[in-house]
């Protein structure tokens, strides 16, 4: 039969002050910006939100503005949008090659940076219809209490798959969130934990609002392993950053796909005047092998994900350095 | 199944070269763009069922819901709608055809089921996992002297056409090549999960898979080109197999000409650097089943047609079409013969109230005998406008024609006559015309005496060669297909726009199975069944595919025309195989390579590489 969505209350909020009067009268309450993948995991079951806020009208969301910090990207910006907008291909090329990436171009047009580092962590043992995941007593992500992948561990393995998170990462980005208290800003690497069923450090009646990243830009690149060219969430997606604002050369490394949460990889050090040789790829090869653990989440090997993701961090090395 | 052809024994004893392999290949899903759907109607009052269904077999569907309804089947009325694909998935009665209908008599009213994907995944009757070990043995000059084959089929827990699939696998080992020696062991075995069957390409790819790879290796062991080796092997139609197939045309030798020279390959295979590479496969498929799966002693295909006041020529066809274009077929069939205007016909299909019985769409049998139906059809048409045409021009019927909607008598300009004015003759005499056409596959098309015989049997087989361009990404076990040239050959192209998106329709499902496309099952469900972890290529995986057409005018066919929907597939995964060897030295004997596979192979490969170094 047809998946049908369950009843819910929609709740259309102007200002990013409404969504927070909104979030207190309905706790659980889900925040739909794309809804590429919201709209999938309701209709499979995996989320029954009794409130839907739609933050398709917040004009605060929707904006990208040049500071003397740097940019401000807001976090309702489509995808498409930021693929397509000039300055964050040229100063931040990782950004724009990563949303090019996500999914397919009509996803892109609707589906938002906020969705993208937001989204849910995803398990072969998760992303199922009810019956399937009721017939294995469902599990520790939602509804049961055993994890299929590791069910000697006791949390979640289920892997983030957000491609835009390395990219924003390597550029040091941090997100500015609203909620109760008012506005906070953290770091993008400090937002993520380790945890599938629980990933995102984010409150309960909070909602993130816009990505800062700092003016001067770096060389930067992504790219992604996946099966097709398109549709597919990264079995492991690397993003790599040269930074050349100290004395030597800092390489930049971070990887999605692979983990609970995206990573950054321990950075390479270059000291003045040294040059890149294969002992620095064979350790940054070794320090992204050892970093990332992936697990039986996908129907593609874990091994397959370790060696790929280094493979592709290598590469990108070796054209950047 | 065990078939044996020749002598296997003394055709190995002659051989040059021996080899043997196993291979593996996946499960695979039809994964038709829509899931499945009917819409079930049922009158109380005159205890009438009436079933709207995606089916591309609602001949069978109506005989089926007679069955396990217990209803008479005259009570009984199927129609098919336009409908989103179907690729062999629909091809037996399904599960919601019939549960629908028992809800709807139930309730004594309508009721529509709409499966999801997931059940459309779970109904199946996909391809099944197969694991073939063939034995083929080579003259030094490349000609094969014996074939040995063992496939075993994972078939899911029910048996539907299993039998069929695996009597194809080894029937189709026959017609394509000059084999005398052929030993076929075919199993097809339960199991529990959703139960497979037909689909495009039905029983021959995985075996034709390791047949085309297994000549690529024994190529290169013989120092020869894979071109080279193909064409010391070739048949000369006419002619019947070893187990009694009938081979009146045969244009793989054109095939493989258009294909090397299209993509450069004696100058490019082999010089493309490390990384890229060439490799190229042939294959075959049947024009439709000689022998119907339900015999009932009629012919194998009717097709009626009515002129009436309005003008219009309504072609009555039970033919499904999914998205093939066999409508068009039809329609093309009726203005070419009778002398109009396409736009003059109107077809309508698969309404078991309104139109003859039809089979059914699979075997790819519709072009072949519902073409040729139609042209019989049409040429009785044609014989009663003709004929009126002929009073009115007081001139013998002989020597009146009729072209582009004007009849008149040839070698004169004096007189013509519009397509109005004869069909108001035609229609004073005998009111509302009406004609039909039949085809009857000939006797000696039905196959061989053995048991098993008539699988694989059919009026005319369709002959591809292709030829794929890879580059491999060792480091990612990333291949990319660059290219593709396949060249087909369909007897004659009825609809050469239709031939064409066939061909490519066929690389592109090819690809799918050769790159990406495999069922998985956890734990005994399936982890597959949604288009995110059943992955099929995007357009963006789609390479540039240069398709010609060859035509080698069957005898029998309509027009001369032969299939061509499925030929071209099986060539596609070995020929992609052959290309992965070509570019990086991997043979692979598992389908399909999707990167992990790749790079685990590169690197046992690597392993055993170092280990006979150092033994060195």
């Amino acid at each position: 039969m047809t998946e049908a969505l369950p009843d819910f209350a929609l709740a259309r909020p102007a200002t990013v002050d409404e969504v927070m009067a909104a979030l207190q009268g309905a706790p659980g309450a889900a925040l739909l910006a794309g809804g590429t993948d919201m709209m999938v995991r309701i209709r499979k079951g995996l989320a029954a939100p009794g409130t839907v806020i739609d933050l398709s009208g917040i004009g605060e969301l929707d904006g990208i503005e040049r500071s003397e910090a740097g940019l401000r990207i807001g976090a309702g910006v489509t995808l498409d949008r930021i693929e397509d907008t000039a300055e964050i291909a040229r100063d931040y090329p990782a950004l724009a090659r990563a949303a090019a990436t996500v999914a397919g171009p009509s996803h892109r047009t609707v589906a938002t940076l906020g969705g993208n580092l937001c989204l849910d962590t995803r398990c072969v043992y998760y992303n199922q219809s009810h019956w399937w995941r009721q017939s294995h007593d469902f599990c520790l992500k939602y509804k049961g209490d055993t994890c299929h992948v590791a069910p000697q561990g006791n949390r979640c393995r289920a892997a983030f798959s957000g491609d835009l998170a390395p990219a924003l990462m390597v550029h040091d980005a941090a997100l500015e969130i609203a909620g109760p208290e008012g506005r906070r800003r953290v770091n993008l690497s400090d937002f993520y934990v380790e945890d599938g069923a629980a990933h995102l450090a984010l409150g309960p009646q909070e909602i993130v609002v816009a990505v800062h990243l700092p003016g001067g830009g770096r060389v930067s690149d992504y790219r992604k392993i996946r099966v097709r060219q398109a549709v597919d969430f990264p079995l492991a997606g690397v993003a790599v950053a040269r930074d050349d604002s100290g004395d030597g050369v800092r390489l930049l490394v971070a990887v999605t796909g692979t983990n609970s949460r995206p990573l950054m990889i321990e950075p390479i050090e270059l000291p003045p005047g040294a040059a890149a040789d294969e002992a620095v790829f064979a350790a940054l090869d070794k320090r992204v092998q050892k970093a990332v653990s992936p697990q039986r989440t996908t129907l593609i090997a874990p091994h397959y994900r370790r060696l790929s993701a280094a493979a592709l961090a290598v590469r990108m090395a070796r054209e950047l350095l | 199944m065990h078939h044996s052809f020749g002598d296997p024994a003394r055709g190995f004893a002659e051989a040059d070269l021996v080899r043997e392999e196993s291979f593996d290949c996946a499960e695979i899903n039809h994964a038709q763009m829509e899931p499945h759907a009917a819409l079930a109607e049922y009158d109380p009052e005159r205890e009438r069922l009436t079933l709207h269904s995606v089916t591309q077999v609602p001949f069978y569907v109506h005989l089926t819901l007679a069955r396990c309804l217990d209803m008479d089947s005259s009570r009984i009325r199927v129609v098919k709608p336009f409908v989103g694909g179907g690729f062999g998935a629909r091809t037996e009665t399904l599960n919601f055809e019939i549960i629908a209908a028992l809800l709807a008599r139930k309730a004594g009213g309508k009721v529509m089921m709409h499966l999801t994907r997931e059940e459309s995944f779970l109904t199946h009757r996909g391809r099944p996992r197969t694991q073939v070990r063939l034995k083929i043995g080579l003259s030094r000059e490349g000609r094969i002297t014996a074939v040995e084959c063992e496939a075993v089929m994972s078939g899911g827990a029910y048996a539907g056409y299993g039998i069929v699939t695996i009597l194809y696998a080894g029937a189709l080992l026959h017609g394509i090549y000059a084999i005398e020696n052929i030993k076929y062991d075919g199993y097809r075995v339960y199991t529990n999960q959703p139960p497979c069957g037909a689909m495009r390409g039905h029983g021959t790819v995985d075996v034709r898979h390791a047949f085309e790879a297994m000549l690529d290796r024994m190529a290169r062991d013989l120092g020869l080109d894979p071109f080279a080796l193909r064409r010391a092997n070739l048949l000369t139609a006419p002619l019947f197999t070893p187990n009694g197939l009938m081979v009146n045309s045969y244009g793989l030798g054109e095939c493989l000409d258009k294909v090397e020279a299209a993509s450069g390959w004696a100058e490019r295979k082999g010089r493309l650097g490390r990384g890229k590479g060439l490799g190229m496969a042939c294959s075959h498929y049947v024009s439709g089943a000689a022998k119907p799966v339900h015999w009932t002693g009629e012919p194998h295909a009717v097709v009626s047609m009515k002129l009436d006041f309005d003008g219009g020529i309504t072609v009555l066809t039970g033919a499904s079409d999914i998205g093939q274009g066999s409508s068009t077929i039809v329609a093309l069939a009726a203005a070419e013969v009778i002398g109009i205007d396409l736009g003059r016909v109107r077809v309508v299909a698969n309404d078991s109230v309104i139109t003859p019985k039809d089979n059914g769409s699979y075997s790819s049998r519709v072009t072949f005998m519902v073409g040729n139906a139609a042209i019989e059809a049409a040429r009785a048409m044609r014989a009663k406008l003709i004929d009126a045409a002929a009073e009115l021009l007081d001139a013998d019927p002989a020597d009146v024609d009729c072209a582009g909607e004007t009849f008149f008598v040839k070698g004169s300009s004096q007189s013509e006559l519009g397509f109005h004015d004869v069909a108001i003759a035609a229609l004073a005499k005998e009111g509302t015309i009406t004609v039909k056409g039949t085809f009857t596959t000939p006797i000696e098309a039905q196959g061989g005496k053995h048991r098993g015989g008539a699988v694989g049997s059919t009026m005319g087989f369709s002959y591809a060669a292709q030829v794929v361009e890879v580059s491999v990404d060792e480091a990612t076990g990333q291949i990319s297909v660059d290219h593709v040239w396949a060249a087909l050959d369909c007897g004659f192209a009825i609809n050469p726009l239709a031939v064409e998106g066939q061909i490519e329709g066929s690389v592109w499902m090819g690809m799918g199975q050769g790159l990406c496309e495999e069922t998985t099952y956890l734990d005994g469900l399936p982890a597959h069944s949604n288009l995110t972890d059943y992955r099929f290529p995007t357009i963006a995986d789609s390479p540039p595919i240069d398709v010609q057409i060859v035509e080698s005018i069957d005898p029998l066919g309509p027009f001369g025309a032969k299939e061509a929907g499925e030929g071209a597939l099986s060539g596609f995964p070995p020929a992609l195989v052959n290309a992965v060897a070509d570019a990086i030295g991997l043979d692979a004997n598992v389908l399909p390579l999707t990167p992990d596979r790749v790079l685990e192979a590169l690197i046992r490969q690597r392993r055993s590489q170092r280990r006979k170094e150092a033994a060195e």
